[in-house]
C-alpha cells in the first residue's frame, strides 16, 4: 500500500514537471515569434500552394460578388468624385512640388524613416486567424520576394501589422489588433500644427479600439484627430494612418490621457495587402 | 483508410478556405467558424480498428496545424492527443449514432478552444476574457452540428457501399 502511494506521488510529480516544461516551451516559442526551420518552411510552402489552388474558385466567386456590390454603388461614388476631378491637375502639381521640398528637407535633416523611402510589394491573403486567438494572417509573398521579419504591412486604408515569420513563398503577419503586450507601437496624433506622441497600450476587442497612452493631460486632443505611426522605434516608418481619436479619458491619477482610437482599416475583410520594403535594401 | 485520410485532408483545407472567405474577428465571432479538422478526427475515429494508425494521422495533423495555421510549436499536437484520450474514453461510454457523434464533436471542439485558451493564457500570450471564450463556443455550435451531421452521413454511406461490394 505504501509503495503504491509513493508510486502515485512520483507519477503526479512527473506530470506536474512535464506540464511546467511544456508551458515554459510555449511561453518561449509564442513570445519570440518562432522562426520555422527549413523542413517546416518546405511543408508550409507546399501546403499553402495546394491551398491557394483549392481556394481559387471560392475566392473568385466571392470576389465577383464583392465586385457586383461595388458596381451598384458606382454611380453614387462617381457623382461624389466629380468635383474632385477638376482639382486633380492642381493637386498633382502641388504634390510634385511638395515631394521635391520633402526630399530636400530629408537630405538636410538626414531622415530616412518616412514612408517615401519604401517600395510597396503587393500580396494576397491566403489564410487568417484559423483558431481566433492568434490574430495573424498568412500572405503569399516570402523571402524569395525579399520579405523579411519586422517589415511593415499596410492596406489601402492604413496600417495592418508587421511580418513575424517568413518561408520561401509565404509570410505570417501579426495584426495590429492583437492583445500581445510586447507589441507596443509609437504613434503621433496630429492636432492642428502640433504633433503629440504616445504608445499603443492595448487593443480592446470588445469595442474594437486601440488604447493609446503616454500623452500628458495638459495637452489638447480632439475627437476626430488622426493617429499615425510616429517613426520612432525604428520598425514602423512615420506617416502611416492607424485611425481616428474616438474617445478621450484620463488615467486613474488624472495625469495622463488614455485615448481610444477607432481603426481605419477593416480587419474583418483583409484580402489584399502591401508590404513596405526599404528602397535601400533593393539596391544592396 | 484512404477515404478517411482524404476526408481529413479536405477538412484541413476547409479550415484555411473558410477562414479566408468568411470575415470574422474577436469583436463579432462568426457562426460559420469551427475547427473542421477536429470534427474530422471525431468522425474517422470509429473507422480505425488499428488505433496506432489513427494516432499517427492525428499527430501529423497536429504538426501541420502547428506549422501552417498557428505558427506554434507542439501546441496543437498536445491538444489533439488530449482530444484522442477523451474520445477513446467516450467511446466506451457512448454508443455511436448521429446524435452521440454530434455530442462528441461538440465536446471535442469545446475542449480544443478551452485548452488553447488556457495554454495561451498561462503562457501569457493573450488576455482575452472567459466571456469571449463562451461566445466563441456558443457560436461554433451551429456549424459543428451541420458539418458533423453531413460528414457522418456521407462517410457512413461510403463505408456501407464498400461493405456491400
Amino acid at each position: 500500500m505504501k509503495k503504491r502511494n509513493i508510486k502515485t506521488k512520483h507519477i503526479l510529480i512527473m506530470i506536474i514537471i512535464l506540464i511546467i516544461i511544456i508551458l515554459a516551451i510555449f511561453s518561449f516559442t509564442l513570445k519570440e515569434d518562432r522562426q520555422l526551420n527549413k523542413f517546416e518552411s518546405l511543408i508550409k510552402d507546399t501546403v499553402t500552394s495546394i491551398q491557394k489552388v483549392v481556394s481559387y474558385p471560392f475566392n473568385w466567386i466571392f470576389n465577383k460578388i464583392d465586385d457586383y456590390k461595388e458596381l451598384t454603388d458606382i454611380r453614387e461614388k462617381y457623382q461624389e468624385l466629380l468635383p474632385e476631378v477638376d482639382r486633380i491637375d492642381s493637386l498633382m502639381t502641388e504634390n510634385i512640388e511638395l515631394r521635391k521640398q520633402l526630399e530636400t528637407m530629408k537630405e538636410e535633416l538626414d531622415i530616412d524613416y518616412t514612408i517615401n523611402g519604401y517600395d510597396f510589394l503587393n500580396a494576397t491573403v491566403i489564410s487568417r486567424n484559423v483558431s481566433y486567438w492568434y490574430n495573424t494572417i498568412t500572405i503569399d509573398k516570402g523571402s524569395y520576394n525579399g520579405v523579411e521579419v519586422d517589415m511593415v504591412v499596410v492596406n489601402s486604408d492604413g496600417l495592418i501589422g508587421k511580418v513575424v515569420s517568413t518561408t520561401t513563398f509565404t509570410s505570417d503577419v501579426k495584426l495590429l489588433t492583437t492583445s500581445d503586450t510586447n507589441n507596443k507601437i509609437s504613434v503621433a496624433i496630429s492636432n492642428g500644427n502640433k504633433k503629440l506622441y504616445g504608445l499603443i497600450k492595448d487593443y480592446n476587442y470588445k469595442s474594437n479600439y486601440l488604447e493609446v497612452e503616454g500623452i500628458s493631460n495638459t495637452e489638447s486632443v480632439s475627437v476626430g484627430d488622426h493617429v499615425y505611426t510616429s517613426g520612432l522605434g525604428g520598425v514602423f516608418p512615420s506617416g502611416i494612418l492607424i485611425g481616428k481619436v474616438s474617445e478621450i479619458t484620463t488615467d486613474e491619477y488624472d495625469l495622463a490621457k488614455i485615448i481610444n482610437v477607432e481603426l481605419v482599416a477593416d480587419f474583418n475583410n483583409i484580402n489584399y495587402v502591401a508590404i513596405l520594403k526599404r528602397k535601400e535594401l533593393d539596391k544592396k | 483508410m484512404i477515404i478517411a485520410i482524404i476526408y481529413v485532408i479536405i477538412s484541413f483545407l476547409l479550415d484555411g478556405i473558410i477562414s479566408n472567405i468568411i470575415p470574422f474577428n474577436l469583436v463579432d465571432p462568426s457562426f460559420f467558424k469551427t475547427i473542421y479538422s477536429v470534427i474530422s478526427l471525431v468522425i474517422i475515429y470509429n473507422y480505425f480498428d488499428n488505433k496506432k494508425k489513427y494516432l499517427s494521422i492525428l499527430i501529423i495533423l497536429g504538426i501541420l496545424f502547428d506549422i501552417i495555421y498557428t505558427n506554434t510549436f507542439i501546441l496543437n499536437i498536445i491538444v489533439f492527443i488530449t482530444i484522442y484520450i477523451i474520445l477513446s474514453n467516450l467511446d466506451y461510454v457512448i454508443p455511436n449514432n448521429i446524435i452521440t457523434i454530434n455530442i462528441k464533436s461538440i465536446i471535442c471542439i469545446s475542449l480544443y478552444h478551452i485548452l488553447t485558451y488556457i495554454i495561451l493564457l498561462l503562457a501569457n500570450y493573450n488576455s482575452y476574457s472567459i466571456k469571449l471564450l463562451f461566445i466563441i463556443l456558443l457560436r461554433s455550435l451551429i456549424m459543428t452540428i451541420i458539418y458533423t451531421t453531413i460528414s457522418y452521413l456521407i462517410m457512413n454511406k461510403i463505408y456501407d457501399n464498400k461493405k456491400v461490394k
